[in-house]
């Protein structure tokens, strides 16, 4: 009996395993040179915007876009193991990784030919970088429910009041990709009325407020925004079409190696420790979360291919995100049953600190992108079970 | 349709005559099945016709395996095809008729000893998966320089059936200086081997999840409860979800695996390794899923269920346990030093 969620395996690629040593080596290169050094959650946590011009440089963002907006017109494929290679090696990659992975995605679809020759060759040079706008203090998980607004004045363009939460990064952003009402509840279609806006987030009435997390970073913003005047031709895509666009974009955002390997730097020290010591038991552990990242890898890459042959797989994507995420917070349960270490972000000991930031970091896995319980209930629609 | 689909097709018409049954001592295996298989050339599949077989792709004999397995067929199918007659071709010796049953042990307790053209066995070995339903055995066995693989036919050896969970014999045979051919294997070869025998067991623990999700989506959606199906019950889709995580990742990583074996990659052993620890870590999760979402009759040999959940409780521990596999995929992840593991997993499938 076949498994409605199971996609074709993906082809080898010679092409990514090409760029993958290309990668490999520029890690390395940095790491000696010390311009950055491993952490853990970097796509979220590691803003370093003249690293990602050096990746801009090498052509390793925007790869799969069409060369006239900048873009390298790579695979999916190839794209993967560029981001791969950068979140295992924990380098810093939040700056750019919003806009590389969906905003210009979002752009290429449904931006119009001005935005796109703006935009889009700033984003692959690693210039720009981009924030969703989708939660709301008081919306949670049910998106269908934000409550910021967007309405017409005279002059036919749009004034925006209302706030967003989670916003990654926007303090060091360039634009946001908002998601607001501009048409009234329809309590017979939710999913009515909302459009997506681009929006300059140095435009004045826009505040942004920090929000800090477990271990104090500064990665999480509200954003508020006070009648704030958007020009007409920021819509993005189809006026009243914001929820269909939104879903549009989670195979992108759902299915990509940063769903399983935010704390691979720590499963990396550990390894480095389970060579020293030699401990069956801990080799033992060692074996069983590489099986699961092995299996991970084989999903991702399957969406990949999927995405290189046209297809946007939600439903496969959200089950990749959930099985992944829930790796990637087990990992460290894992590990601290065999390892005799007290976690500590200013530990002297690489293993101590990766098991302290990973930690810290954990609730946020299986929350950002939609919640697991929301992700098991989309892999439940794809199972006919509603 | 292709020629896969063709062999799956049959495979599957010949399961519908052939329903799972509870082994007893006096029925342990579903000869009347490995009948119909044999007679449809179905037992050769994937070995070449040069060497007595019926030919074709290590991917149709997968498919067969697969199949089977995931209808609780009683034959040693999955030994045959996958384990035990690539490795007597392998080895360079002669394949027996493919219309017998042919299966596969770990011997090492078991010495070889050469007697001018032939070699003597003498020792005693446990576990060897329908070895007194069997004609023949390959045994992975030890000689004056190393491992060998001896073959012989199991006609008048003494043997013993333990059973595993599901009642499928795992044979005791008693070897008295019987004669048998043999070959040297050398360490790659003992090393491909084992873990062929690995995947094969995770390609039908792969396949038995499957068709215990499906089974369990179906009855969810089936069985009604205050007034509506289970399948509406949030509780139960988040369970379903899970399920179809742990399989959807199995499947995945098992059939990158039976790839590696294809193009002879020589990392196949650890992507056999990968594949058998993942498929046995499903496990816990599905089959207990799945018997809670059945409720008590899934819990009684009343219902189909438990055909295939004991033999994931049994597949799990054979040819070498997760425990087994997690230390050797660990030990060989790291074979290149402390900064060798991102290369070695991103090279193994």
């Amino acid at each position: 009996m076949t498994n409605p969620l199971t996609l074709a395996p993906a082809p080898r690629s010679g092409a990514a395993e090409r760029v993958r040593g290309e990668v490999r080596d520029f890690l390395a290169e940095e790491l000696a040179a010390g311009t950055f050094s491993t952490h853990v959650d970097t796509w979220l946590s590691g803003v370093d915007p003249e690293f990602s011009r050096k990746l801009g440089a090498r052509g390793w963002l925007g790869m799969t876009w069409p060369k006239e907006y900048g873009g390298h017109e790579r695979t999916a494929m190839e794209r993967y193991a560029v981001t791969e290679e950068l979140l295992a090696a924990g380098a810093p990659v939040a700056a750019h990784w919003i806009a590389d992975r969906q905003s210009g995605p979002n752009l290429l679809r449904y931006g119009t030919e001005a935005q796109r020759r703006e935009i889009l060759p700033r984003i692959a040079r690693g210039e720009c970088y981009f924030v969703i706008g989708m939660s709301e203090p008081d919306s949670g998980s049910d998106l269908a429910s934000i409550r910021t607004k967007a309405t017409r004045n005279e002059a036919g363009d749009w004034v925006v009041n209302g706030a967003k939460v989670w916003t990654s990064n926007a303090h060091a952003s360039h634009y946001g990709i908002v998601l607001v009402r501009t048409a009234p509840v329809d309590t017979a279609n939710r999913h009515a009325g909302m459009s997506q806006l681009l929006i300059d987030l140095s435009l004045p009435g826009i505040t942004i407020n920090p929000i800090r997390i477990l271990d104090g970073g500064h990665h999480f913003n509200e954003v508020v925004f006070e009648d704030v005047v958007i020009p007409r031709d920021m819509l993005l895509g189809t006026e009243g079409d914001g929820w269909h666009q939104v879903t549009a974009e989670l195979a992108f955002e759902r299915s990509g190696p940063e769903r399983f390997l935010s704390t691979y730097p720590l499963v990396a020290e550990f390894g480095r420790r389970v060579v020293d010591s030699g401990d069956p038991a801990a080799l033992a552990v060692l074996g069983r979360l590489s099986a699961r990242l092995l299996a991970l890898r084989q999903m991702s890459l399957r969406i990949a291919a999927a995405l290189d042959r046209g297809e946007l797989p939600n439903i496969p994507a959200a089950l990749v995100k959930d099985v992944g995420t829930t790796f990637e917070a087990d990992v460290i349960d894992e590990i601290r049953r065999v390892v005799d270490v007290l976690p500590s972000l200013d530990s002297p000991d690489p293993l101590a600190r990766a098991l302290a930031e990973a930690q810290l970091h954990a609730p946020g896995y299986t929350l950002r992108g939609g919640t697991n319980e929301i992700l098991r209930g989309i892999v439940a629609r794809g199972l006919g079970l509603r | 349709m292709s020629d896969q689909d063709l062999v799956v097709e049959t495979v599957r018409g010949l399961l519908t005559r052939h329903e799972p049954f509870d082994p007893t001592p006096d029925r342990r295996w579903d000869a009347g099945l490995w009948g119909a298989l044999a007679g449809n050339g179905l037992t050769g599949v994937g070995l070449p016709e040069s060497a007595g077989g019926s030919g074709g792709e290590l991917a149709d004999a997968v498919a067969i395996v697969r199949t089977l397995a995931s209808g609780a067929a009683a034959v040693p199918v999955a030994e045959q095809l996958l384990v035990a007659g690539p490795a007597v071709i392998a080895a360079g010796l002669s394949l027996p008729p493919v219309d017998e049953p042919l299966t596969f042990g770990h011997a090492e307790g078991v010495r070889a000893t050469p007697a001018g053209d032939a070699w003597t066995l003498t020792g005693t070995v446990a576990d060897v998966p329908w070895g007194s339903t069997s004609a023949h055995v390959a045994l992975l066995a030890t000689g004056p320089d190393g491992a060998v693989l001896a073959l012989l036919p199991t006609t008048g050896l003494p043997a013993s059936d333990a059973v595993n969970l599901a009642g499928e014999p795992r044979s005791t045979l008693t070897l008295d200086g019987v004669p048998a051919l043999a070959a040297p294997l050398n360490a790659a070869q003992v090393r491909e081997l084992r873990a062929g025998y690995a995947l094969a067991r995770a390609v039908q623990l792969t396949a038995a999840l499957e068709q215990v999700l499906a089974w369990t989506v179906q009855y969810a959606g089936e069985r009604q409860q205050f007034g509506r199906s289970l399948a509406k019950f949030q509780a139960i889709q988040m369970e379903l979800a899970e399920m179809a995580g742990e399989v959807t990742a199995v499947t995945a990583l098992t059939d990158a695996a039976v790839q590696a074996l294809h193009h002879g990659s020589d990392d196949f052993w650890l992507a056999a390794a990968a594949a058998k620890v993942r498929a046995g870590a499903a496990v816990e999760v599905v089959a207990r899923l799945a018997h809670q979402v059945h409720g008590a009759i899934g819990f009684t040999q009343e219902h189909k269920l438990h055909h295939l959940t004991k033999r994931l409780w049994s597949w799990r521990d054979e040819a070498g346990s997760e425990l087994v596999w997690s230390k050797v995929l660990a030990q060989g992840l790291l074979a290149d030093g402390p900064d060798g593991l991102w290369p070695a997993l991103t090279r193994v499938v």
